[in-house]
């Protein structure tokens, strides 16, 4: 159990660069989604190591708000490459 | 109890290695929108693997319930995000030009 919670980590730390390296914002934004994905899988793994119910609460709460938060970007990023392109 | 002890280890071994495949997928396609499909979809269900794993070792109770939430709303929201972004890098032309250009060349 804490091996696969150490490949997590690693696993972020991998994602990182394409966040940091990523050729365009779309890039960085689906680094940014993975990223969130993993902090989702150590919550749950942290929940089921300590055998606590409630620590599955962070998870959802912030599995719905990083999904929220990625999808405002990126259609704040799509809007604003939009209107320069009808100019 | 052992069998589900032993499964619940060979799921989430299988869950880390559809992530790790996430990955070499992540980093072998150079242009963004095979990426997208690719990671995010091999990582979709590397999570849910994993999170079935980890629901084996607690059997029917509270855990596995939220569990079940957690993997109702990955369901849903992923593949909702990777359509927002592919739309958003879609809608603002992005890496249009170059695959016209490889087309005309073939």
């Amino acid at each position: 159990m804490r091996i696969v919670l150490w490949i997590m980590l690693g696993l972020m730390a991998l994602y990182l660069i394409p966040v940091i390296k990523g050729p365009s914002r779309w890039d960085r934004l689906l680094g940014m989604n993975l990223i969130s994905t993993k902090v989702i899988v150590i919550i749950i793994l942290f929940a089921s190591l300590y055998n606590t119910a409630y620590f599955l609460d962070f998870a959802i709460i912030y599995a719905l708000s990083g999904f929220i938060g990625t999808i405002f970007i990126a259609l704040f990023l799509a809007q604003r490459k939009r209107r320069e392109g009808e100019k | 109890m052992d069998i589900l002890y032993i499964l619940s280890y060979v799921l989430m071994g299988a869950g880390v290695a559809f992530m790790l495949f996430g990955v070499v997928g992540l980093f072998k396609y150079n242009r963004f929108f095979p990426r997208i499909l690719v990671a995010s979809k091999i990582d979709t269900v590397g999570v849910l693997t994993l999170i079935a794993g980890v629901a084996l070792r607690h059997g029917f109770s509270f855990f596995t319930g939220k569990l079940l939430l957690i993997v109702i709303v990955m369901l849903v929201l992923n593949p909702l995000v990777a359509h927002i972004l592919a739309r958003s890098a879609y809608l603002s032309g992005f890496e249009m030009e170059t695959s016209e250009e490889e087309e005309e060349q073939d």
